[in-house]
């Protein structure tokens, strides 16, 4: 048996496509190239109230980044690229191609070879999805369902001798769903989730379908407080939120300086219970890769320890200048776009012996934010947010009152002091890559009419 | 063109062996897309180039879509693609027409190397001057349909997208040139939102508003076009029923004309094939024709294809406006401005960053970067970031008077169901009178 390979190896014809159009282009005299091959397939099955979709997708394209120390270009297309282009002129700033570094060992997960969902397989998890959520909450029914279905394969070379070959395995599912009007009539409450997984039949109906029952219900019957104070208790779709509007704080070498002014007098920028992890190899996840778009090798980065902070992600090049090793947290989100710093599963380390439910009868008095119902404002200069949410009054541990129409304010910095408890039910959420967190309980933060 | 030598014939002959019933809807889109950017000094990689072409192969039966798309022209991915739509016999072969696309142009665009530094120097006219982050962007998208009895003739069009960035905002813009008065719109947007950078958003405002053409422009996009595409009917019942509702003031007429879209934009068909038409959405304020495609003309006989769009082959195309015009009034500007009573509350709203409406509810929102107090008939006082909100049933019977200067009211995105389109508009300005306006973004 051949032990585990940190990535596969570029088939032989791919890889001489790849050398063909490196050598033309450093004989151009651009000596910093660097070349993208990816081919990918996609199933897409769609519901609205009254149509129905399938569409079946091949895409095979290519990126080229080239330049010398007077200027640089991008170049990206479908089909194969071609050694003589056409390239358009270097003009800006130069670009900068990574060294080879040693990849450790890494297996790939054995689902990247599961076959796509097929056409009846996936119209029927929509429509089982649309049943469902008719018996948790009768009169609701599903507006719009999208699910996709997919993967590729990458091949990437560069001219400092970098060869790295991955492969991708992800599914989204979009669902907007509309519920029985307000007792007032005046509105009809809608909800919407947005989920990946690794693969779409992992995508558990019953549990979605409760998921939107419960936000549809709590919309439709939920008004929001005047202005209230208390114990939040954040399920993983609102904290995942918080934690994607602080990524300013986290990404790049300036995130540490923007990080230093929150924190306290013992330099905790945040509570014991705060740990915060980014993984591009997190077994399972969405993205899992052993590297990144730039072919740097992927890790286990602890960003903030237990209210501490460590270090921010930083590129193979941004941590030439800052404080921090590399993260290796390039992402190119498809081969038409640049590769980018930013995190690919970010997630607060859950506590894997403390259930919700312990969470929720430890609230005396304050609120359960199950979800979030439209777009968060954050300012970190003036160290601000402000999100929408919806969910339930508690008292001593027991839901009384729905509420909706509601925004979640704070400071910041209150917000990563304050955390006093933490669940196990950690979850990710497509947000700016993967975003995962527990529920939190967290104090000292306001909830607002909106 | 890309596509003058595709066997078309050929193509369509393929395309018969598939549409089995007389109703269904069977088409090949072949499509090419070449765009050039240029970012802002500081960001590297320099000039950045994307190309793009493939096809999309289409069967439509009884509101069911089949849709299967290749990253390549050629025969036998076009036959595969077939049989992926295909319904009777799913494993027959069918035959690889000769696809040869023409030849791919030369990675050229000087005309986007000058315009940051025209850019800059019409700021500078304005007597101020502050860094702007400029990224311009030229759009090239061909467009060959084919149908198994029809093959329209082929489309072309080039605009220009650009964005300025600023340390107190973002403007952007579409063009359909890059020329001079392109560079002065640019800078004329970014000194007023450098002049209104320190202004307080208002307090709740209710009164009469005085929209300019960019404004209207969003308002009519939003709270017209988009509340009147036969998919959104839909959500709420039957789209053939919105037909004979007053929706808007008398006053109020809105046409879709892609036909008349400013030149290298302009369409003689839409993306499904079809002939486009001067299609009046609001004739008196009533709405006459919402906007269709050939799916939805398939369930009415007074929805009319002509307006299916798409941003992407590898997406089903929709209903969507192209052109919107409001025909002018006869008001003048400057009486919109003073209104009947110049001692009522007025704001002058120039622009507008974008525009939102729920479709379930009818709930409006035009998010406008600043605005501008009206008194006595003159712009006063600027006050910051603020949003229009309504109904839309009620925003636009509330439309006073319309003025009787039309003109081309800039361009922008639309980004409905991740498809993003660029969408163009003509209009004179317009006055509502009891709208409410409240500070934008001001929660936190």
């Amino acid at each position: 048996m051949a032990p585990p390979s940190p990535t596969a190896p570029i088939a032989p014809v791919i890889a001489a496509q790849l050398q063909e159009v490196l050598v033309s282009l450093v004989r151009r005299g651009w000596p910093d190239a660097e070349v993208l091959m990816k081919r990918g397939r996609s199933r897409r099955v769609e519901l609205t109230t009254c149509t129905e979709t399938s569409a079946f997708t091949q895409e095979q394209a290519w990126a080229v980044r080239a330049g010398h120390h007077r200027g640089s270009l991008f170049a990206a297309g479908t089909g194969e690229p071609r050694p003589d282009g056409p390239w358009p002129d270097p003009t800006g700033r130069a670009v900068r191609i990574p060294e080879p570094v040693p990849v450790p060992v890494w297996n790939e997960p054995s689902d990247f070879d599961a076959p796509l969902i097929g056409e009846r397989e996936g119209l029927k998890l929509l429509e089982s999805l649309g049943k469902e959520l008719t018996a948790e909450l009768p009169k609701a029914r599903l507006l719009h369902a999208a699910l996709e279905d997919g993967s590729s394969e990458s091949d990437l070379a560069n001219s400092r001798g970098l060869r790295a070959r991955t492969r991708s395995r992800v599914a989204t599912l979009y669902l907007e769903a509309a519920g029985p009007g307000r007792p007032d009539g005046h509105q009809t409450p809608t909800a919407t989730l947005y989920l990946s997984a690794r693969e779409a039949r992992k995508f558990h109906p019953p549990a979605l379908a409760r998921r939107l029952a419960d936000r549809l219900a709590v919309i439709a019957q939920g008004g929001p407080p005047e202005h209230d104070t208390g114990d939040m208790l954040l399920a993983p779709p609102v904290a995942s939120r918080l934690l994607c509007g602080l990524l300013p704080l986290l990404v790049g070498p300036k995130a540490a300086t923007a990080m230093s002014g929150l924190r306290d007098h013992r330099g905790r920028i945040g509570s014991p219970h705060l740990t915060l992890i980014d993984n591009g190899r997190l077994a399972g996840g969405a993205f899992e890769s052993s590297i990144d778009g730039e072919g740097m090798p992927t890790r286990e980065v602890l960003l903030i320890d237990q209210g501490f902070f460590r270090q921010p992600l930083l590129t193979w090049w941004q941590s030439e200048t800052a404080s921090g090793a590399p993260s290796g947290c390039t992402r190119r989100a498809g081969w038409r776009d640049l590769p980018v710093p930013g995190p690919t599963h970010l997630y607060l380390k859950p506590d894997p012996k403390i259930p919700v439910a312990s969470l929720l009868g430890a609230v005396t008095q304050g609120y359960y934010l199950i979800d979030v119902t439209g777009g968060p404002h954050f300012d970190l200069t003036e160290n601000r947010f402000a999100l929408p949410v919806c969910g339930f009054a508690v008292q001593s541990g027991r839901a009384t009152a729905p509420v909706a129409g509601a925004w979640l304010c704070g400071k910041i910095s209150q917000l990563l002091q304050n955390i006093v408890g933490i669940g196990r039910d950690l979850a990710f959420h497509p947000l700016n890559g993967m975003i995962g967190s527990p529920t939190l309980l967290v104090t000292g933060l306001e909830l607002r009419k909106g | 063109m890309p596509f003058s030598e595709l066997d078309t014939a050929a193509v369509a002959r393929t395309l018969s062996q598939i549409a089995e019933k007389p109703e269904d809807v069977v088409d090949a889109y072949f499509e090419r897309r070449e765009e050039m950017e240029l970012p802002p000094d500081d960001e590297g990689p320099g000039l950045r180039s994307w190309r793009e072409e493939g096809f999309a192969i289409r069967l439509v039966r009884d509101g069911k879509t089949w849709l299967a798309t290749r990253d390549v022209v050629d025969g036998r991915p076009f036959a595969e693609a077939v049989r992926q739509v295909a319904r009777a016999l799913p494993s027959a072969t069918y035959p690889e027409p000769a696809l040869r696309p023409g030849p791919v142009l030369p990675s050229a665009a000087p005309e986007l190397l000058d315009f940051p530094g025209a850019v800059t120097r019409a700021v500078r006219n304005h007597h101020v001057g502050f860094p702007v982050r400029i990224t311009v962007r030229r759009h090239r998208r061909w467009v060959q349909v084919v149908g198994p009895r029809l093959v329209p003739g082929p489309e072309a069009e080039t605009f220009y997208s650009v964005t300025a960035e600023m340390a107190w905002g973002r403007h952007g813009a579409l063009f359909a040139r890059l020329d001079a008065a392109a560079a002065e719109s640019v800078a004329a947007a970014t000194v007023a939102l450098f002049r209104a950078r320190q202004a307080h958003p208002p307090d709740l405002f209710e009164g009469a508003a005085v929209l300019a053409p960019a404004a209207v422009a969003v308002l009519l996009h939003e709270a017209v076009a988009h509340a009147l595409e036969a998919d959104v009917l839909a959500r709420g019942g039957n789209p053939e029923l919105a037909v004979g509702v007053p929706m808007a003031a008398a006053t109020v007429d809105v046409l879709d004309d892609p036909s008349a879209a400013p030149e290298g934009v302009r369409r003689t068909t839409d993306d499904e094939g079809a002939p486009v038409l001067r299609r009046w959405l609001l004739r008196g304020g009533v709405v006459e024709q919402p906007l269709a495609d050939a799916l939805w003309a398939r369930t009415s006989p007074v929805l009319v294809p002509g307006a299916g769009r798409r941003g992407t082959r590898h997406l089903p195309p929709g209903p969507r406006s192209s052109h919107l015009e409001l025909l002018a009034g006869d008001t003048e500007d400057a009486d919109l401005m003073a209104g009947e009573d110049s001692k009522a509350p007025a704001l002058y709203l120039p622009e507008a960053s974008r525009g939102t409406l729920d479709p379930l509810s009818g709930a409006f929102a035009l998010h406008l970067p600043f605005a501008r107090r009206l008194r006595n008939g003159t712009l006063a006082e600027t006050v910051g970031p603020c949003v229009l909100r309504g109904r839309v049933a009620d925003l636009l019977t509330r439309v006073a008077a319309i003025g009787r200067t039309s003109v081309a009211a800039g361009a922008g995105w639309c980004a409905k169901g991740g498809q993003k389109m660029p969408v163009w508009a003509t209009a004179p300005m317009l006055r509502l009178e009891g709208v409410t306006v409240t500070p934008d973004g001001t929660l936190a």
